[in-house]
C-alpha cells in the first residue's frame, strides 16, 4: 500500500441482511457437521467456532499501529494486524501444544499465558523504544483520560499525530487480546489433535503410536491456517489501526465474531470431512 | 466507497494471467503425475514449477486487491491466501489423481464465503474483493500442492504421510519421516506466502511495472523452489533431488538477472556503488 493510499471507508455500519445471511451459514455448517460426523467431529467443530471466534474478538484489543506508528505518529504497535495476531497466536499456539496431553482446560489456558505473555513482552519492549529510543511519552489520541489509570493524555501529545506511544490501556489491551488469540489457537489444535488421534488409525490401518506424528502436524497446520484466516478478517474489519479496547472501532467486534464463527465453521468442517470415511 | 488509487495501465490485462497461471499450474502439477506412470521421481521438478506459475498469477491477484487501499498492508493478502489454501489442500490430497482439480475448486468455494463475508458481512464493499480472495485460495492451495510434488514426488495423501528410513541396511517405512508428519508442511507453507506477498510490497508504488514485479516472483518463487529441492533430499532419490535444484537454482540466477536488469530500466538513475572499497594500489 503506498502512502498515499485512501483507506476505505468501510466505517462502524452493520450490515444485518449479511449478518443474518452470516447466521444461517454457520447453522448450515454446523448442521452439516452434525449430519457427517455427530459425535466427536461435532465436538470438535463447535470448539473450532469457539476457538475462531475468541481469535477474532481478542484481535480488537491488541493495539495495532501500523506504519504511522513507526514515525512516531499514531499510538500502538508499529506493525499490521496479522503479523501481532499471528505471532500472539502461534507463540500460545506453541505454548499450548506443549501442554495438550494434560487437558483441555490446562492447555487452553496455557496457550492462553503464552500468547499473553508474548504480547506482554513486546509491548514493553515497543515502550522501551518509543520512550528510550525515540523521546517520546505515551499518549492517546482518542480519549482524553485513560479509562483504568485516570492520567489525562492531551498535554502528552504532540500536535499534528493521532497520539503516539503506548498508553495503559493499550497495554492492558495488548494483553488481553494475545491471551484470547493463543487461548483460541490452542483450542482450535486441541479440538484438531483429539479428533485426529482418535479417528486416523482406523482411516489408515496403522497403529496409534504411529499417527501421531501426522496427528500432531495436520491439527498444526489446520490451526495455523485457521488462525491467519480469523486474523486477517479480522484485520479488514478494523481497517489498519486500532489503539485497543477504548477505541471507538472497538465497538465494531459484534460483526468480526459473526465472520469469525463463520469462516471458522467452514474450514473446521474441511479439517473434519479429512478423516471421516468416503 | 473505497478509491482505487492504482490502475493497471498497460501491460497484460489480469484475466489473460489468471488464465495461463491456472493452466500452466494444473498442467505442471499434472506432470508430476508421469512420476508414477514411469515409476521414477525424476519429474518431481514440475511440482516447482506449478508452485512458481500459481505465485506469478497470486501475486499479480495481489496487485488487483491492494490497488484499493484495504488498509491492513499487503503481507496479510498473502498470510490469507496460504492460510485458506493449506486447508483446502490438505482435504483435496485425499482424492488421489483427482487432488489437484478437487484443491482448486474447494479452495474457491472458500475463497469465494471468505470474500463475501469481508465484503458483505465486515462491509469492506470493495468491489475486486471476492473474486481476489477466490483465487488466492486457490493460489494458495495450488502452490502448497505444488511443494509437495516437488518434495515428496507425488501428492496424494498416502505419499505424503508415509516415507522411508534406511536403518542398519534395512528399511522400513516411517510416518515421521514424510511432507506431513516431519513437519516439513510448515516450511513449505512459509516459503510459499514469503514468495507472494513480497513482490508486490517491493514494487509498489508510482513506479510499478508489471513486468518487473512478475520478474521478482518468479525470482522469489525460484528462490523457495532452490529450499524445497534441498528439503527433497530427504524424500526421494538424490538423483531426482540434484536434478530439481539445478532446475531452481539455474532459473533463479536468470530470474534474478533479469530483476535486475528490469531495475535498472525502471531507475532514475544507477550508481553501481561496491559495497567493499578496491584496496588495491596502496
Amino acid at each position: 500500500m503506498s502512502a498515499v493510499a485512501a483507506k476505505p471507508q468501510a466505517g462502524g455500519a452493520m450490515n444485518p441482511a449479511a449478518m443474518a445471511v452470516g447466521v444461517v451459514m454457520l447453522i448450515i455448517l454446523v448442521g452439516i457437521g452434525y449430519a457427517i460426523s455427530p459425535g466427536l467431529g461435532l465436538t470438535a467443530l463447535i470448539g473450532i467456532i469457539i476457538g475462531g471466534v475468541l481469535i477474532g474478538f481478542g484481535t480488537h484489543f491488541v493495539p495495532v499501529g501500523g506504519a504511522p506508528a513507526a514515525m512516531g505518529q499514531a499510538p500502538g504497535i508499529a506493525t499490521g494486524v496479522a503479523m501481532l495476531a499471528a505471532g500472539a497466536g502461534l507463540a500460545g499456539l506453541f505454548g499450548g501444544a506443549w501442554a495438550a496431553e494434560q487437558g483441555l482446560v490446562v492447555a487452553t489456558v496455557t496457550g492462553g499465558v503464552g500468547g499473553g505473555l508474548l504480547m506482554a513482552i513486546t509491548c514493553m519492549m515497543v515502550n522501551f523504544v518509543y520512550v528510550f529510543g525515540m523521546g517520546i511519552p505515551s499518549a492517546s489520541g482518542k480519549v482524553a483520560k485513560d479509562p483504568i489509570t485516570g492520567d489525562t493524555q492531551a498535554e502528552f501529545k504532540s500536535q499534528g499525530t493521532e497520539g503516539h506511544g503506548l498508553p495503559f490501556i493499550s497495554f492492558v489491551g495488548g494483553v488481553i487480546g494475545g491471551f484470547l488469540g493463543g487461548a483460541g489457537g490452542t483450542l482450535i489444535y486441541v479440538q484438531l489433535l483429539e479428533l485426529y488421534e482418535a479417528s486416523l488409525p482406523a482411516m489408515m490401518g496403522l497403529p496409534p503410536a504411529q499417527v501421531v506424528p501426522i496427528a500432531v502436524a495436520a491439527a498444526g497446520m489446520f490451526a495455523v491456517g485457521l488462525f491467519l484466516v480469523n486474523a486477517v478478517l479480522t484485520a479488514y474489519n478494523i481497517t489498519g489501526t486500532i489503539e485497543g479496547p477504548h477505541d471507538p472501532k472497538f465497538k465494531r467486534w459484534p460483526r468480526a465474531i459473526v465472520a469469525s464463527a463463520v469462516a471458522s465453521a467452514m474450514c473446521g468442517l474441511v479439517a473434519i470431512l479429512i478423516v471421516v470415511p468416503m | 466507497m473505497s478509491v482505487k488509487v492504482e490502475v493497471i495501465e498497460g501491460g497484460t490485462p489480469h484475466n489473460t494471467i489468471l488464465i495461463t497461471g491456472l493452466l500452466g499450474t494444473l498442467v505442471c502439477l499434472y506432470l508430476t503425475y508421469l512420476n508414477v506412470l514411469t515409476n521414477t521421481e525424476m519429474f518431481a521438478f514440475f511440482g516447482g514449477l506449478a508452485a512458481i506459475i500459481a505465485l506469478i498469477w497470486g501475486s499479480h491477484t495481489i496487485k488487483v486487491l491492494c490497488s484499493y487501499g484495504i488498509g491492513t498492508g499487503v503481507p496479510s493478502a498473502g498470510m490469507i491466501a496460504f492460510g485458506s489454501g493449506v486447508i483446502a489442500m490438505l482435504f483435496a490430497t485425499r482424492f488421489g489423481i483427482l487432488a489437484p482439480i478437487v484443491a482448486l475448486v474447494l479452495a474457491a468455494v472458500i475463497g469465494f464465503i471468505l470474500g463475501y463475508i469481508s465484503n458483505n458481512i465486515l462491509n469492506m464493499k470493495i468491489p475486486a474483493m471476492v473474486q481476489a480472495l477466490t483465487e488466492m485460495a486457490a493460489v494458495g492451495a495450488l502452490s502448497l500442492m505444488g511443494f509437495a510434488a516437488l518434495i515428496t514426488g507425488g501428492f496424494t495423501f498416502e505419499g505424503l504421510t508415509t516415507g522411508t528410513v534406511s536403518m542398519l541396511g534395512m528399511t522400513i517405512s516411517s510416518n515421521q519421516i514424510s511432507f506431513i508428519g516431519g513437519g516439513l508442511i510448515a516450511v513449505a507453507f512459509l516459503l510459499g506466502a514469503i514468495a507472494i506477498q513480497h513482490p508486490f510490497n517491493a514494487t509498489l508504488g508510482p513506479g510499478w511495472k508489471q513486468d518487473r514485479m512478475l520478474m521478482l516472483t518468479a525470482e522469489c518463487g525460484f528462490l523457495s523452489m532452490i529450499v524445497a529441492a534441498v528439503m527433497s533430499f530427504a524424500l526421494i532419490s538424490a538423483g531426482s533431488a540434484i536434478l530439481s535444484l539445478i532446475i531452481a537454482i539455474a532459473g533463479w540466477a536468470y530470474t534474478y538477472n533479469q530483476y535486475i536488469d528490469l531495475s535498472k530500466r525502471d531507475a532514475a538513475a544507477w550508481l553501481d556503488a561496491k559495497p567493499i572499497p578496491d584496496t588495491e594500489g596502496h
